[in-house]
């Protein structure tokens, strides 16, 4: 049972995670390939608060979050009128440095030693961390909700608009630039949340975690699922981890012998999966979504 | 509002494309820019609107209550004092529809923050009642749709930057991939507004019919200079512009 709930909360990250991905990427078209940086700020960042200066869970997972939110701020700054390969590197090289800070800054970090133990919070009470699957679910659910409030928003309409052709926006008038880091400094913050809220999780943290396969695995559900539609980063998490790292690792009978080849079985079918995604349903299994905006004028011919 | 640029120069690979000493626009209601092909004109076009740099010179503003200096502005800061320029080539927001597209230009910058997210409703009444008139004007084919056709989309790009009410209105090439009686629909509308003072307007055309009808003062490019201005009928029968120009 702690096995479930312990992967179904990793699993409602992962979707926060590229719920985000597709406020970035899906709206913005900035494409952030640092998913795991940002993440570790918070996951760190929350872990070397509580651990060495006794700051309780949930102010260390804000001042985490916050560091995140500045450290994006920067990033945008640094790199995002640049074009879309130089963002791409700039944030997996961000990700890497992060990554390698972890590791060689021991004193704080314990570095490949480890640091622990980070315990759920409210202390006492019984399933706390059935208690906190909850509490990240209903994180998630809430940017799923904003995530479609943008959609619908006229600054969603502005990132459109950004995405498609950022230089015509600007002759309209629109300061495309700041648009792009306010949004971009956001979405890092919550990733940065959600990895403050991965610490208690995972309980012990090692850099191990920092890799960058959770950037991918992010991206491969995100690109699944649909890049621009609001229920694709979710949809994407289910056919990807949901199916894979939950139903089959955990419940399908399969003889042990053969157990030891599933996490190579389980990269093998996303590979299939996603180069079929992308010749045969391009845009993702859910397609795109139109902003749902009450349209006056659209009844009349 | 009037622009005035001084001692403007842009060169690619020290090959000088404009070089002017003074030029004033906005200062004769619709204004017309013509010149030959390679003439300077759509770089000087870009170099107003700061989407170029220029190598040297100054572009000052006149908006009324002082004077600005355009150099150290940004492309989207150029628009919000009001001076907006279509573009030659087709541009345009894929996933936006016509309407969408007219009501993201409508919409002003302060509208579009953090806080649009939380309000009920994504357009005033005001804003859907000026895309509506303007959507109606025109024939589109879908008017809930999309801009399917070349033509539709350089109509579209010219209705998006009227719906902005710019002061100083900048038209690069309006025929171009435009049917004759949507551009004459468009230039009425244009006449109609600058004869109401809600806005002055230079016109960047190869059509010197089009110039010449309805252009109240005419500047002539060529070689990157400005060699002739004045009222059209003085450019028409000025040999310097036949020569260089008309092919005389």
């Amino acid at each position: 049972m702690d096995y479930l709930i312990f992967s179904l909360s990793l699993m409602f990250v992962y979707i926060g995670l590229a719920q985000l991905l597709h406020i970035q990427f899906g709206m913005a078209g900035i494409p952030n390939f640092g998913v795991v940086g940002f993440w570790g700020i918070g996951l760190y960042g929350t872990g070397v608060l509580y651990v060495n200066y006794g700051v309780p869970l949930l102010p260390a997972i804000v001042v985490a979050s916050v560091l995140s939110m500045v450290i994006g701020y920067i990033m945008a700054l640094l790199v995002l009128q640049r074009s879309g390969q130089a963002i791409l590197a700039a944030t997996l090289a961000l990700a890497a440095v992060i990554a390698t800070l972890v590791v060689s800054e021991k004193e704080l970090t314990g570095g490949v030693q480890g640091l622990g133990t980070i315990k759920f919070p409210f202390d006492g009470v019984d399933s706390r961390n059935l208690i906190f699957m909850l509490f990240i679910l209903a994180v998630v659910l809430a940017l799923i909700w904003l995530s479609s409030r943008l959609r619908d928003s006229r600054m969603g309409r502005q990132l459109v608009a950004i995405r498609d052709n950022e230089e015509l926006a600007a002759s309209l008038g629109k300061d495309t630039a700041a648009t792009k880091r306010l949004v971009f400094a956001i979405t890092c913050g919550f990733m940065g949340v959600l990895g403050g809220m991965s610490a208690p999780l995972h309980q012990f943290l090692v850099p191990y975690q920092l890799a960058p396969s959770l950037t991918f695995a992010v991206w491969i559900a995100l690109v699944l699922g649909g890049k621009g539609h609001n229920l694709g980063a979710m949809i994407g998490v289910f056919v990807t981890f949901g199916l894979f790292d939950i139903l089959i690792e955990t419940y399908a009978p399969v003889p042990a012998e053969q157990a030891i080849l599933l996490p190579n079985f389980k990269l093998f079918c996303y590979g299939v999966l996603l180069v079929m995604i992308i010749m045969f349903r391009p845009k993702g299994i859910l397609g795109e979504d139109k902003p749902r905006v009450a349209d006056a004028a659209a009844g009349k011919g | 509002m009037k622009l005035e640029a001084h001692n403007l120069t842009k060169a690619y690979h020290m090959h000088e494309v404009v070089n002017i000493e003074k030029v004033t626009f906005g200062a004769g209601g619709l204004e017309g820019l013509i010149g030959p092909n390679g003439a300077g004109k759509s770089t000087l076009m870009g170099l107003l609107t700061r989407r170029i740099a220029p190598t040297s010179g100054t572009i000052k503003l006149d908006v009324g209550s002082g004077e600005k200096t355009l150099n150290p502005l940004k492309s989207h800061e150029v628009a919000r004092i009001g001076l907006i320029k279509t573009n030659q080539r087709i541009q345009g927001f894929d996933s936006l529809s016509i309407r969408d597209s007219l009501r993201l230009a409508a919409t002003p910058p302060q509208d579009e923050g953090l806080m649009s997210l939380f309000s009920r409703k994504r357009d005033s009444n005001e804003i859907e009642e000026k895309v509506a008139r303007l959507v109606e004007a025109f024939p589109f084919a879908d008017r809930n749709g999309y801009a399917m056709s070349g033509g539709e989309k350089k109509l579209l790009d010219i209705l998006r930057c009227l719906i902005k009410e710019p002061k100083l209105f900048l038209m690069d090439e309006p025929t171009a991939g435009l049917p004759e009686d949507i551009t004459r629909l468009v230039m009425d509308m244009v006449r109609e507004k600058v004869q109401a003072g809600r806005m002055r307007v230079v016109v960047v055309e190869h059509d010197l019919p089009l110039i010449w009808e309805y252009c109240d003062f005419v500047h002539f490019l060529s070689e990157g200079s400005i060699l002739f201005e004045g009222k059209p009928e003085e450019v028409k029968a000025n040999r310097v512009v036949a020569e260089k120009y008309m092919g005389v």
